[in-house]
């Protein structure tokens, strides 16, 4: 007899199921996406105009680092909160409604994209960082509100259930799961204000024509906002992989559950307050500002060097269970032949070596060396693209039998495919980190200059781009891979000799955490206050330079349909700033 | 889901071996992988100081401790 | 076998990494490696697993490697 999720919440594993392949599709068009500009880049094969080398650029962006990751957690956080609180959402059509939601924004986002391959006006290849001055389509803008509302009510969706389950055991702890869920959330929640502002106040209306012009450097530094946390919406999924999966299939316990919680605690203050990192080259904001964000970046390490002791502590625990012994030999004894082991293993692994050209970015010095360069995007192949992509296809291998009921197609080929990808990954990241510290930039079509070489310190730059080649191919080769064991199983019959729905025990339990620890309220208002102090003194000198509209701005349409944002834009700006700007606006808007 | 009602069966793989409580499980096998993960930054940080600092003018944060200390530019 | 199939794939996969690194190290002491001597060092190194791994356990001790399936 088996107790997989789909026999315990069969409503539940359906949407569950439905946001898994949403969030596979994603990855099967922005991996084809992928290997496309790989080739074109590094010269191989380029069939198609370069300019619409930025279409297919902003496609691969969107796609992978938006749609395939937030789908999947979405899934990932569903299941986890039914599980860990063992009950079902509390009215099924909300939790279709947020899906459904976050379908039709990904849609109206995804068609001004693609418009830009035809000879249509329509078009949106302004990259996933999407700020000023480029410009989209207006539906461009208007899909990823509706996208990122979806994940809210996604967020109310699992609140809702801890909320009811708390009627019902007012003095039990907070499952470790749902507590990864939550505070999540609550980072998520407070991060993408950063974005609605950008979009809402400023995107959007310039891109209907409502205002002439916007303040490039706060539409930038308002994506930064939200683009850094956003970061850690993928990674804080693969971490609760690592720590409620992990454990269990390496054959142990979670060696510390009140380390999981102060680690997400962390995560969930620090995360925001950073954003600023990626603005080092940003002139217009204060040395001392990107100083803070410095500051706060490296204690941003902290989360996740104690996530590196805890995981590896945890596979250690269950690998000596299993037999192992010495200081390194116990490493044999882990379950290497298992996929979601391996995959999840050598995602952590990639993780760590990303750890190391992380920090260059975080350095303020050093990042000027590669900032921009195509350092950066080996380095977030390894992060977002392995150590977030490749656990969660390796845990898929253990959620499909989970939410269909049917057998994984075929385990090797799974085992195939993650080692696939770490080595293509291993290729073409390396390449790329070498090609950036010879200043070689990224986002770019043509990387290739009249009259000027860039200089390989070891071999060639024709070297790099072969191997980055090679590795693209690879990585090519292991979705293909991915997607047969997908399509396999869902065409495989229903199995009733499955695993059971379970997460790891743990060594050390909840009992041994402090209850403040499972405050949210504290923890979110300690988060609030930290972004306050890291944002509004840049935001503040940003409007009074360049104005809240551009420093070009005479006038302010009057009558103008959306009223309601400006309505919001004046409040906002109230609360966060007091400069004359406001008032100025305040008297011009007529109410 | 009952974490320890379950837990039983999920450990009882073939090559489950033993049982390790909290108080024996000594960790010392991460504590050498973290150790030597430790030893590769630092020597990477070293190697990244002799490139990037040592040929090179004051940058922006030394150059602004400089102005700090003694007042005077260095760039 | 020393060590389970499993694990033997992945030391193999692991020589990607050290051989594509070790190439930048080398290069910094002065050793300039080719792409194509990088090639034959990685199958060397691969080799050289594969003859320690299929080795027949009795001719060892045998005594870590208790857990080998
Ligand atoms: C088949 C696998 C993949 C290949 C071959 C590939 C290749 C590339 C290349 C060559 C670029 C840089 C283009 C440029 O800067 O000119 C790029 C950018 C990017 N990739 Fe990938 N990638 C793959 C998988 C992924 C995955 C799994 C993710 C995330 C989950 C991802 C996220 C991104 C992002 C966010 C960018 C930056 C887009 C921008 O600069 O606007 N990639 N990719
Ligand atoms: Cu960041």
């Amino acid at each position: 007899m088996t107790n997989t999720y789909i026999e315990s919440f069969p409503a539940e594993a359906k949407v569950v199921r439905a946001a898994f392949y949403s969030s596979f599709l994603a990855l099967a068009i922005g991996g084809l996406f992928g290997i496309i500009q790989t080739l074109h880049r590094t010269g191989y094969y380029r069939f198609m105009d370069s300019a619409d080398y930025y279409t297919v650029l902003t496609a691969h962006g969107v796609l992978l680092a938006i749609t395939f990751t937030i789908f999947f957690l979405v899934g990932v956080f569903t299941w986890a909160t039914t599980t860990s609180l063992d009950r079902p959402v509390e009215d099924i059509r909300f939790t279709w409604a947020w899906y459904g939601l976050m379908v039709v924004g990904t849609v109206l986002t995804a068609i001004p994209i693609f418009a830009g391959f035809t000879d249509s006006e329509m078009s949106a290849s302004v990259l996933f960082t999407f700020y000023a001055p480029l410009q989209g389509h207006p539906l461009f803008y208007f899909g990823l509100v509706l996208f990122v509302v979806g994940t809210w009510l996604a967020g109310v969706d699992w609140f809702r259930s801890w909320w009811a389950w708390k009627q019902e055991h007012p003095d039990k702890r907070i499952p470790l799961p749902t507590f990864m869920v939550l505070t999540t959330t609550l980072m998520w929640y407070i991060a993408t204000l950063g974005v609605a502002a950008a979009i809402l106040l400023f995107l959007l209306p310039w891109s209907l024509g409502l205002v002439e012009s916007v303040n490039p450097l706060l539409t930038r530094t308002l994506f930064w906002f939200f683009g850094h946390p956003v970061v850690y919406f993928w990674l804080m999924p693969a971490y609760m992989m690592w720590y409620v999966m992990l454990p269990k299939i390496s054959g142990g316990k979670l060696f510390s559950d009140p380390l999981a919680r102060v680690v997400f605690v962390l995560f969930l203050i620090l995360s925001v307050p950073t954003g600023i990192h990626h603005q080092y080259l940003d002139p217009g904001i204060a040395e001392g500002f990107k100083f803070i964000a410095m500051t706060n970046t490296m204690f941003l390490l902290l989360p996740s060097l104690l996530t590196a002791f805890t995981v590896v502590a945890s596979m250690e625990h269950g690998a000596r269970q299993r037999g192992g012994t010495g200081y390194l030999g116990w490493l044999k004894a882990l379950p290497w032949r298992d996929p979601v082991f391996a995959g999840m293993a050598l995602a952590g692994l990639m993780f760590a070596a990303a750890g190391f050209s992380g920090m260059i970015n975080a350095g303020m010095n050093i990042n000027y060396l590669v900032h921009n360069t195509f350092w950066v995007v080996g380095h977030f192949h390894l992060t977002v693209g392995t150590a977030v992509a490749l656990t969660f296809m390796a845990v898929t291998y253990w959620f499909l039998p989970q939410v269909t009921g049917k057998a994984l197609w075929n385990r090797s080929v799974a085992l195939g495919q993650v080692v696939l990808w770490f080595v293509g990954m291993t290729f073409m990241s390396n390449a790329m980190h070498r090609g950036g510290l010879l200043g070689i930039p990224r986002r770019t079509a043509e990387p290739q200059y009249d009259g000027f070489e860039f200089e390989a310190a070891v071999g060639s730059v024709g070297e790099l781009d072969a191997q980055i080649a090679l590795g693209g191919a690879l990585l090519t080769l292991s979705l293909v891979l991915f997607f047969a064991n997908v399509v396999g199983t869902a065409l495989n019959s229903r199995s009733d000799d499955l695993p059971a729905n379970e997460y790891a025990d743990t060594l050390s339990g909840p009992s041994d955490a402090p209850l403040v620890l499972d405050n949210l309220k504290l923890w979110t208002a300690i988060a609030i206050v930290l972004v306050i102090f890291a944002y509004s003194f840049p935001l503040l000198s940003i409007i009074e330079r360049g104005g809240l509209f551009g420093p070009e701005l005479t006038e302010l349409p009057v009558h103008i349909g959306l009223g309601l944002e400006y309505l919001w834009a004046t409040t906002i700006s109230t609360v966060t700033t007091a400069s004359e700007t406001v008032v100025a606006l305040g008297a011009e808007v007529n109410w | 889901m009952s974490q320890t009602a379950e837990h039983e069966a999920s450990n009882e793989t073939s090559e489950h071996v033993r049982e390790i409580g909290h108080d024996e499980f000594d960790p010392i096998g991460t504590l050498t992988l973290i150790g030597i993960y430790f030893l590769i930054l630092v020597f990477l940080w070293f190697f990244m100081y002799f490139v990037e600092f040592l040929g090179n003018d004051p940058t922006v944060v030394s150059g602004t401790l400089v102005f700090l200390a003694t007042g005077a530019r260095s760039a | 076998m020393r060590i389970s199939k499993g694990a033997l794939l992945i030391v193999i996969a692991f020589i990607a990494p050290l051989i594509v690194e070790l190439r930048t190290v080398l290069a910094w002491v002065n050793v300039e490696l080719t792409v194509l001597e990088s090639v034959v060092l990685g199958i060397g190194l691969i080799g050289v697993i594969l003859v320690w791994a299929l080795w027949p356990q009795s001719q060892s001790n045998g005594t870590e490697s208790a857990e080998t399936k």
